[in-house]
């Protein structure tokens, strides 16, 4: 025979169980729907956990001194023994202290502009950065402050850190439970999918089985496939998660300054994405594997 | 053929001369009941060994089909013992079965291709299930798709091709693996004399070459011409016949048709 004999062409074997029941584009549609859904909660986890790292990273290396008096001379006298004390103190370094003018702008958007009279006796504040050695024990810095500086009084930012870092959490364990649900739903629609498959094949599975196939290569055979499937839906999912959240890391670059912590997207997280199509890959296989396996089982 | 030339050579070790043959199938007082009620094969015992080579005959609705179900192990007996290649199937796992059925090439009566593969890919199927890459197979498949004359059609699926083609393809299909046993249920039924003929040549020169082979047939000229021992089926029971002398087919005939 000659190489231009077409009956020598190289073939690529053709799947033995053709795309039936649920399978095929229908269900590629939904694991991509799934992994949408898996890839923003994944995000959502993620980017929770760092805006709340950077923000509690940045409160707890600090800690802020509030001057109040009945006069602005009584201010003024405490706000510079209290400056002295934080600039002698060890584990503490930058001190900055606002002047009257930064002061009155940041109470700006409240009583508006000039009508702070100079005999107004506005709090003064001192900021500090605190090393975590010095962080975990404020106490004698705040004894020396009461005797030093009567009207000022030391805030350590703990009572807003945990507050957040509580939240934090939840929003965590919300975004951690979505997606072991998506997952979970991912596995409940390949059983479906799968048992629906096989029925449709019937008379397929008991030709191979009569021409000598195992379950375990039918098994083979299935998993294959949807392991493609969950491939390509997988992917298809998380590559329109990661536009979209790539676009939303766009519009808070536009947002940056507002109070609200950043929960923009980094381009390590967008890597992590890319465990969503794998996951999901081994969800969609594993339990396409098991269910062909007790299905073929109970037949036999 | 190649696929014939290797079971030339896998028999060259099979039992001494002079030795009896070993036994490929032997079922003893075998019942099966789809119903539980009413037996289709009831106390049906048959032994075939080594190199035989029998026609199954027997009325529409005999059971002759059913009886190549329970060799192929589509059916399990519902009474009786079923011995494959000196192995009792009633005692093996699961598991254990597509062993078995490798060792049999059957001829489905309804053809039974599967409509999403090519020819090729049809006759191919045994040598995939059992594993092997295409490499190791493509030669033999592409000699034997020759044979059945249908070099031609490789890549067409079997809604493409006629009854005949597709009987061809099935028949190729049963032989593909070299098996020791080869089941064929009404292998000249759909195709015309001059291939039937051809289809019956091969099975014979598969016999020789040591392969036990039943053939169920309705075709008495088929029984008659090739003087093969018959295993006529009656009343759910298994006789083994004499090959038919004309006088004795022509009876024969008128009973069973």
């Amino acid at each position: 025979m000659t190489t231009s004999d077409p009956v020598l062409r190289p073939s690529r074997a053709t799947p033995l169980l053709p795309e039936a029941g649920a399978a095929g584009t229908p269900l590629t549609v939904v694991i991509a729907v799934l992994a949408f859904m898996a890839s923003i909660a994944l995000a959502g986890y993620f980017m929770v956990s760092r805006a709340v790292h950077d923000w509690t990273g940045d409160l707890s290396g600090t800690i802020t001194v509030q001057i109040k008096g009945a006069t602005g001379a009584d201010i003024e006298r405490d706000a510079t023994r209290a400056f002295e004390v934080l600039q002698a103190t060890d584990g503490i370094a930058g001190v900055s202290r606002l002047s009257r003018e930064d002061t009155e702008a940041l109470l700006e958007p409240w009583l508006g502009t000039d009508n702070l009279g100079p005999e107004i006796p506005i709090p003064m504040l001192i900021t500090a950065e605190v090393t975590p050695e010095r962080r975990g024990d404020l106490d004698i810095l705040r004894q020396t402050l009461a005797s030093r500086a009567p009207g000022a009084s030391l805030d350590d930012h703990s009572l807003w850190n945990d507050r957040l870092v509580g939240a934090a959490r939840r929003g965590q364990a919300v975004a951690f439970v979505v997606f072991s649900m998506v997952m979970g739903a991912s596995a409940a629609v390949i059983i479906f999918a799968t048992r629906a498959g096989l029925a449709a094949n019937r008379e397929i599975v008991e030709v191979m089985h009569l021409v000598g196939a195992t379950n375990k290569f039918i098994a083979d055979e299935v998993q294959r496939r949807y392991l493609t499937l969950g491939l390509r839906g997988g992917g298809i999912g998380a590559l329109l998660a990661a536009v979209i959240l790539f676009l939303s890391a766009s519009f808070n670059r536009e947002q940056q300054g507002l109070f609200l912590p950043n929960l923009s997207a980094d381009p390590l997280m967008l890597f992590w994405l890319i465990l969503v199509p794998i996951l999901l890959c081994g969800v969609a296989s594993i339990t396409a594997r098991l269910t062909v396996m007790r299905v073929l089982g109970e037949q036999m | 053929m190649n696929s014939i030339n290797q079971r030339s050579t896998n028999t060259s070790t099979g039992a001494p001369i002079g030795a009896v043959p070993p036994k490929i199938v032997d079922l003893r007082d075998v019942q099966l009941s789809y119903d539980g009620q009413h037996n289709v094969l009831h106390d049906a015992s048959l032994v075939l060994r080594e190199g035989d080579f029998r026609f199954l005959t027997g009325a529409s609705g005999a059971g002759k089909t059913t009886l190549l179900k329970l060799i192929y192990l589509a059916h399990h007996a519902t009474a009786g013992q079923v011995q494959l290649f000196g192995q009792d199937v009633s005692t093996l796992p699961p598991e254990a079965l597509p062993t078995l059925r490798r060792r049999i090439g059957v001829v489905f009566q309804e053809f039974r291709l599967l409509d999403h593969l090519t020819a090729f890919e049809n006759v191919a199927l045994p040598m995939r299930v059992m594993g092997h890459k295409e490499v190791a197979y493509r030669n033999d498949v592409i000699d034997l798709l020759k044979w059945v004359g249908l070099s031609h059609r490789m890549d067409a699926r079997p809604p493409a091709l006629s009854g005949g083609e597709k009987q061809r393809v099935a028949l190729a299909r049963a032989i593909v693996s070299k098996p020791d046993l080869i089941l064929a249920d009404e292998p000249t039924g759909n195709v015309d004399p001059d291939m039937g003929a051809k289809i019956m040549q091969l099975l014979i020169e598969l016999n020789k070459l040591g392969t036990a082979v039943i053939v169920a047939t309705h075709d008495f000229s088929l029984v008659k011409r090739l003087q093969m021992k018959i295993l006529r089926l009656k009343d759910g029971q298994v006789t083994l016949h004499q090959p038919l002398s004309d006088i004795a087919a022509d009876a024969a005939g008128r009973g069973t048709r």
